[in-house]
Order: structure tokens, then C-alpha cells, then sequence
């Protein structure tokens, strides 16, 4: 038996997408200014479903050693919306709607983090993701975070985040 | 436990690497403060757009609630965020953006905020993010 996918998934990562998920891929790991200094590694790109690790820069730091939770939804927001990509039968440009974060625990500058996230399902083109950010080191939970993504936006993808 | 509107304490709170990474200040408005984010490419989402990243739109305004918050308590009175909630109402643009910051209830324990970000025009805000920060 097979599992059906959820409410207007792709089974699996489109052809005509994986093409846009290779770019996407080198933006985060090379080519821009900020996301390409995290060290990005994808551990798992499935069909509305990623996995990726990364590294927290003390740059990013709320002075008190930890990093400033605002950054850490600069990572889910990226990651969020590659999850959107990979679940779509097509490319098309994606907005973010709305984005909730819940931080857990704090998370020390210089750590290395896990970013999970599913995108749950599409209805009347807004794409639903949920996700969470886990400590590398002992798996501990840093925050949970829910968005909603416009997917098809009109024109140029203006308020693409990727 | 609630103090005046300090605004000193902005430029303390400000003076942290992620404050310096988003180039943040505030200024003095009466009995609130209007808040900055100084653009810089690094807060560029997608290059081939050039709007400001919305993770970096929902940083700014956690940064000037968190901070909007520090400037009503005593000096050193530990803040954290519990939840942060974001809305997008509009695209952004590769440029400098301000916010005000609203407090809704000031608990023992729990300060409830929203702020509003703006860019060309403050009747046509780009977000309006919601925080429910602990204080203690």
C-alpha cells in the first residue's frame, strides 16, 4: 500500500522543478551574500519536504553569547519557501503570507542547527509549511514555526524570499 | 516594575551584533519611538527582486519590540521572546525601513506588542508583526 500525498502535493519532486531546486541550492550554499555564509547542507529534498544543517554566526549574536531568535526566522523564512518549491507541479513565484515562530530554547552562537519542515498541503494556491529547528549536537528542540505561502504570485516574484 | 519611556536604553539594546547587523536605531516620538533598519545588501532576500529578506522584515520589528520593551522597564529587567507572529502585507523594496511599536498589555510576566513596518509611505505599512515577550 501507498501512502497518498497530502491535499495538492506532488508525489515527488517534479522534473520541470528540480532544475529551479539546483539554483536554489547554490544561492543558499554559495552565491548569496548572507545565506551562503551559513554553510548550508541539504539532508534530505523530497517531494514537500526538506531537511537542511547549518551554522549560527556569532554575528548574529543578541550580545549575551546566544543568537537573536529574529535570526532564526531569517533561516526558517528561506527554508520555508524552499520546501513550498519542491512541493509544487510546476515553478511558480511564492510570497510569504504570514510566518509564527515559537523559540523553545536559546541557542549559543557558533552552534550548528537542523532545519525540518513539511510543507503540510495547498489549497486556493496558498501553501501551508510547518517546521522546526533542533540543535545538531543533541537533537534538543530550539523552535517550532508554522507560515503560509502565496504560490503563484502575479509578475516578477516580488516577495519571493529565496 | 514599569518605568518611563528611557529612550537611552534603545541605543544599549541596539549595540548587540544582530543590532549592528541590521543597523538598528530608534528615535524619540513623543512617548514612543520610531524605529530604523538601515539597509544593507546583505538583507536582500532574492537577488534577481531586490526586496529586503521577510526574515530580516520579522528580525527588525522583534528587535524593536524587544527594545520599545527594555525602554518602559528598569534598567537590565531580562527580555526574551516567547512568540513572534508575522503578517506580509505588501512587497518591500532594497531600501531602509521604520517601524512603531504599540504595546497592548504590559503584564508581571508577559508584555503583549505589535509593531508596524513601513517603508516609502507609513499609511502603506510592508508588515505587522506581533510578540509576546517574557520579562523575567
Amino acid at each position: 500500500m501507498t501512502e497518498s500525498p497530502p491535499t495538492g502535493l506532488a508525489a515527488e519532486i517534479n522534473p520541470a522543478i528540480r532544475g529551479m531546486m539546483r539554483a536554489a541550492r547554490d544561492m543558499l550554499q554559495h552565491e548569496h551574500s548572507l545565506l551562503g555564509s551559513l554553510g548550508f547542507k541539504p539532508l534530505l529534498l523530497g517531494a514537500g519536504k526538506t531537511s537542511f544543517s547549518l551554522d549560527l554566526p556569532a554575528r548574529f549574536g543578541d550580545g549575551s553569547g546566544m543568537i537573536h531568535g529574529g535570526f532564526l526566522t531569517v533561516v526558517l523564512d528561506s527554508l520555508f519557501g524552499l520546501t513550498v518549491f519542491t512541493a509544487m507541479e510546476e515553478f511558480k513565484p511564492i510570497a510569504t503570507i504570514n510566518l509564527r515562530t515559537d523559540y523553545i530554547k536559546e541557542v549559543a552562537a557558533g552552534s550548528r542547527v537542523i532545519c525540518d519542515s513539511v510543507c503540510e498541503g495547498v489549497r486556493n494556491e496558498v501553501a501551508y509549511v510547518s517546521g522546526r529547528l533542533t540543535l545538531d549536537a543533541d537533537k534538543s528542540l530550539i523552535a517550532i514555526a508554522s507560515g503560509a505561502f502565496m504560490v503563484g504570485t502575479k509578475g516578477p516574484a516580488k516577495g519571493s524570499r529565496l | 516594575m514599569s518605568a518611563p519611556f528611557e529612550i537611552s536604553r534603545i541605543a544599549a539594546h541596539a549595540a548587540s551584533p544582530m543590532g549592528e547587523w541590521l543597523g538598528f536605531s530608534g528615535e524619540a516620538d513623543g512617548e514612543s519611538a520610531v524605529y530604523k533598519l538601515a539597509f544593507s545588501e546583505e538583507h536582500i532576500g532574492n537577488p534577481m527582486i531586490r526586496a529586503l529578506h521577510g526574515g530580516v522584515i520579522a528580525a527588525f520589528l522583534e528587535f524593536a519590540m524587544q527594545a520599545d520593551l527594555a525602554a518602559r522597564l528598569e534598567a537590565g529587567a531580562p527580555i526574551s521572546t516567547a512568540t513572534m507572529a508575522i503578517d506580509y502585507l505588501a512587497s518591500s523594496r532594497a531600501e531602509d525601513m521604520r517601524a512603531r511599536v504599540r504595546i497592548m498589555r504590559l503584564g508581571r510576566r508577559i508584555a503583549f506588542l505589535e509593531a508596524t513596518g513601513w517603508q516609502a509611505d507609513e499609511a502603506q505599512p510592508v508588515a505587522i508583526g506581533r510578540a509576546s515577550l517574557r520579562i523575567g
